[in-house]
């Protein structure tokens, strides 16, 4: 009889000891009846973060197409200076975009014609030169969109003067940089106009299939997070990926003293997305913090949204410290921004293995890191 | 029996269970649905389903550096080509393989990226320092060789001999970074759909292996892959981890080449029978062990400083802290079985920026790291 009930003790023990996570995460890739309300979350991030984003997006693109067609009338230093701070507005308002990679958006290749740096530079004055290009064609993808604008209100000439005479002189300057601006325009109105119908396919798929918003925007997030952002605009300049920095491959590299404002732009767009604040600041809903926190999912003792959170914000005041020029700062302390590169990657684990473990989603990309 | 003393039992019982049952060491788990096997031998249909040759092809590599590193004949240009983008070596094949050490240096999610530039230094400071002052005396400060009744070493002006630091850090960066946080943790083995094509069988495109079963091969090929049999492997082949493998498994933990080449083994066969707690059980074992394999060595290494400083060798004792320096280096990406290194890498600075000048290093420094690295690794 006790025999009997020792061994059920000993037994239930081992179950105990043993039928635990051998991992950190609580969920341990199993599925909890979860009564989380995807479909809320879906309008929240339709209704209140991507719509909006896209809309204030747009404001700042036609302000863009504004200031260019002055300046294309008259090329001069005050309104080389207005499309300059343009130009600028609207970068930074990209940023909060940039990693909302579906529907129309990866259809047709959205963020490729809007932000691949750096430019193929003679490919770009080959096609000044010629007059004749294709931006659709893939080609091109390096020689369009902010990263082409930049190197034309910043690259083109030795200084300001310089700049100016090229437009003044030559009509090929004014029909390019006409042509930039009016394909992204064209092609940010392809996707906007696209949301009013896409938006009910968008909340309506709230499976857990690899083909749902759900699993597809959290795929895109952390893509945008790992790659768009912590790669493109670090990393690789950095040289993380290669035997030396390679300088050049900053964002915004003829402006120059703007990448840790883009990145820190970036930064919020990834924290108000993670955080459910609503794009405008004022309001937050359902996110994947508030779902993670719902599954109860801890790591290694400590509250995994609260994880992320703390960690992200550790990424920024990071960040925060490098100099605004990150040409500069690569080349007097390149160990700062590896320092922040470091911050940044500490939340793509948490992002990519924790959190969609604890979710229960695939990863939908594959690393190009195998041999 | 009395009754009364029944409680005082099962809490014994209860205690030895708790510290038997789920400790992390070798014979943690046993799954009776998993047969370990005699051998890492693993065929389907007739074919081997094992293959690392990538990992082989960089362990080659690793050894040609490591002698370009210390040769007054090598040039920056060449061992920079060499390490990064994988080209120069005396073996050709190793050039065509495509492979690169430099891309695997303190590479995993979990390493700091402010480590590897250090290599790309020390390349720099060896071609531009070392190089051109081989036959001046060094001292600190300046650059040269220095020798004494035991050895000569070529050193730049704080003293490092560079080849040691550059190969020590390997050890950790490369192969045990990828092993026991790339290759063996839960992330790599299950990213994307492996563990639904392991279930379901389905083999990389081409192969004859499942992508689970590949990432555990490599994993296994960072350690093995200059074995000549692999099913009876010898250890201590090459520069890196299979060398000091041996060498702890000849002198401070002996058996424990066996014990992780069993993990090795049993973990692939659970990954074959698609038990993946019996796996992961496996790769837990193979993390903790590698981790102590560095441990011994930063440890011993500090100490033979010391004892060799005061035997009035210097040259020998500089060699012997410009290991352990690699293996310090090492530290921070080792695994304690939960994903976590035993030093972070801002621990390892501190450790590091002790012994930064050596013509200046403290013994008793050296004596309390050594201590603490034994301490906190439970070595």
């Amino acid at each position: 009889m006790y025999k009997n009930l020792v061994l059920v003790f000993f037994v239930s023990l081992l179950l105990v000891r043993c039928g635990g996570s051998d991992d950190d995460s609580s969920n341990n890739g199993e599925v909890k009846p979860v009564a989380y309300d995807r479909g809320k979350m879906l309008v929240h991030w339709a209704d209140k973060i991507i719509i909006p984003a896209h809309n204030a997006f747009k404001l700042t693109l036609t302000d863009l197409d504004t200031s260019t067609k002055t300046f294309v009338a008259s090329p001069d230093q005050s309104n080389l200076d207005d499309l300059r701070s343009k130009w600028l507005l609207s970068y930074k308002s990209w940023q909060h975009i940039e990693m909302f990679d579906i529907g129309k958006s990866e259809e047709i290749y959205f963020k490729s014609k809007m932000n691949v740096y750096p430019i193929d530079k003679t490919w770009l004055d080959n096609n000044i030169e010629k007059g004749t290009y294709d931006l659709e064609n893939a080609n091109n993808y390096s020689s369009q969109g902010f990263p082409a604008i930049d190197y034309m209100l910043y690259g083109i000439g030795a200084d300001d003067t310089a700049i100016l005479n090229k437009y003044n002189a030559n009509n090929s300057f004014t029909n390019y940089l006409t042509d930039l601006v009016n394909k992204m325009v064209s092609t940010t109105d392809l996707v906007i106009n696209d949301w009013t119908n896409y938006r009910a396919t968008f909340v309506g798929s709230t499976d857990n299939t690899a083909s749902s918003s759900v699993n597809k925007l959290t795929n895109d997030f952390i893509y945008y997070y790992e790659k768009g952002l912590r790669a493109n605009k670090v990393g690789i300049p950095a040289g993380v990926f290669s035997g030396a920095p390679l300088k050049g491959n900053v964002e915004a590299f003829y402006k120059k003293d703007v990448s840790k404002d883009l990145l820190l732009e970036a930064m919020d767009a990834s924290i108000k997305f993670f955080n459910g604040t609503s794009y405008d600041g004022i309001s937050s809903g359902p996110s994947l913090k508030s779902y993670l926190t719902h599954l109860n999912s801890t790591k290694g003792g400590a509250t995994l949204s609260s994880l992320v959170a703390t960690k992200l914000e550790t990424a920024k005041s990071q960040i925060n410290s490098l100099s605004n020029d990150f040409v500069i700062q690569i080349e007097t302390d390149n160990n700062k921004m590896l320092t922040a590169y470091d911050a940044i990657q500490a939340v793509v684990v948490l992002l990519k293995v924790d959190m969609l473990q604890a979710f229960n989603i695939n990863v939908d990309y594959t690393d190009a890191d195998g041999d | 029996m009395k009754l009364k003393f029944l409680p005082l039992y099962l809490f014994i019982a209860c205690a030895s269970l708790f510290l038997t049952s789920c400790s992390d060491d070798d014979d943690a788990v046993v799954d009776i649905t998993v047969t370990p096997p005699s051998n890492y031998k693993f065929e389907r249909n007739g074919k081997s389903t094992v293959s690392f040759s990538g990992q082989s092809s960089r362990l080659k590599m690793a050894g040609e550096l490591y002698s370009g590193m210390k040769s007054s004949s090598s040039t920056k240009a060449g061992l920079n080509n060499m390490f990064n983008n994988g080209t120069g070596f005396s073996d050709t094949k190793l050039d065509a393989s495509g492979k690169k050490v430099g891309n695997k240096t303190f590479a995993s999610s979990v390493a700091s990226a402010t480590v590897k530039p250090m290599f790309d230094s020390m390349i720099t400071d060896f071609a531009d320092n070392v190089i051109p002052n081989w036959s001046t005396t060094a001292a600190d400060g300046t650059a040269g060789k220095m020798t004494d009744s035991k050895r000569t070493v070529y050193i730049n002006a704080k003293g490092h001999e560079l080849t040691q630091l550059f190969t020590k850090g390997l050890i950790g960066g490369m192969t045990m970074d990828q092993i026991v946080n790339g290759y063996l943790s839960a992330a790599k083995l299950d990213t994307g759909t492996n563990r639904a094509d392991n279930d379901a069988g389905t083999l990389v495109s081409g192969e004859d292996y499942t992508q689970m079963e590949h990432y555990w091969d490599e994993g296994f090929g960072y350690l093995y892959g200059e074995e000549a049999d692999v099913e009876n492997p010898t250890l201590g082949n090459g520069v890196l981890l299979s060398k000091y493998a041996g060498k702890v498994d000849g002198s401070n933990s002996p058996g424990i080449g066996k014990i992780i080449y069993d993990a090795f083994k049993m973990g692939r066969a659970a990954i074959v029978a698609k038990n993946y707690a019996v796996r992961d059980a496996q790769a837990k074992i193979i993390q903790m062990h590698i981790s102590k394999i560095i441990g011994y060595k930063a440890h011993d290494y500090l100490n033979d400083y010391v004892t060799k400083a005061a035997a009035g060798t210097p040259a020998d004792a500089i060699h012997a802290l410009s290991e352990g320096y690699g293996f310090i280096m090492s530290l921070q990406v080792t695994n304690d079985g939960t994903g976590k290194p035993y030093f972070t890498n801002a621990e390892v600075n501190t450790m590091l920026a002790k012994i930064e000048n050596f013509w200046t290093v403290s013994s008793a420094d050296c004596t309390a790291m050594a201590n603490d690295i034994k301490a906190k690794m439970n070595l």
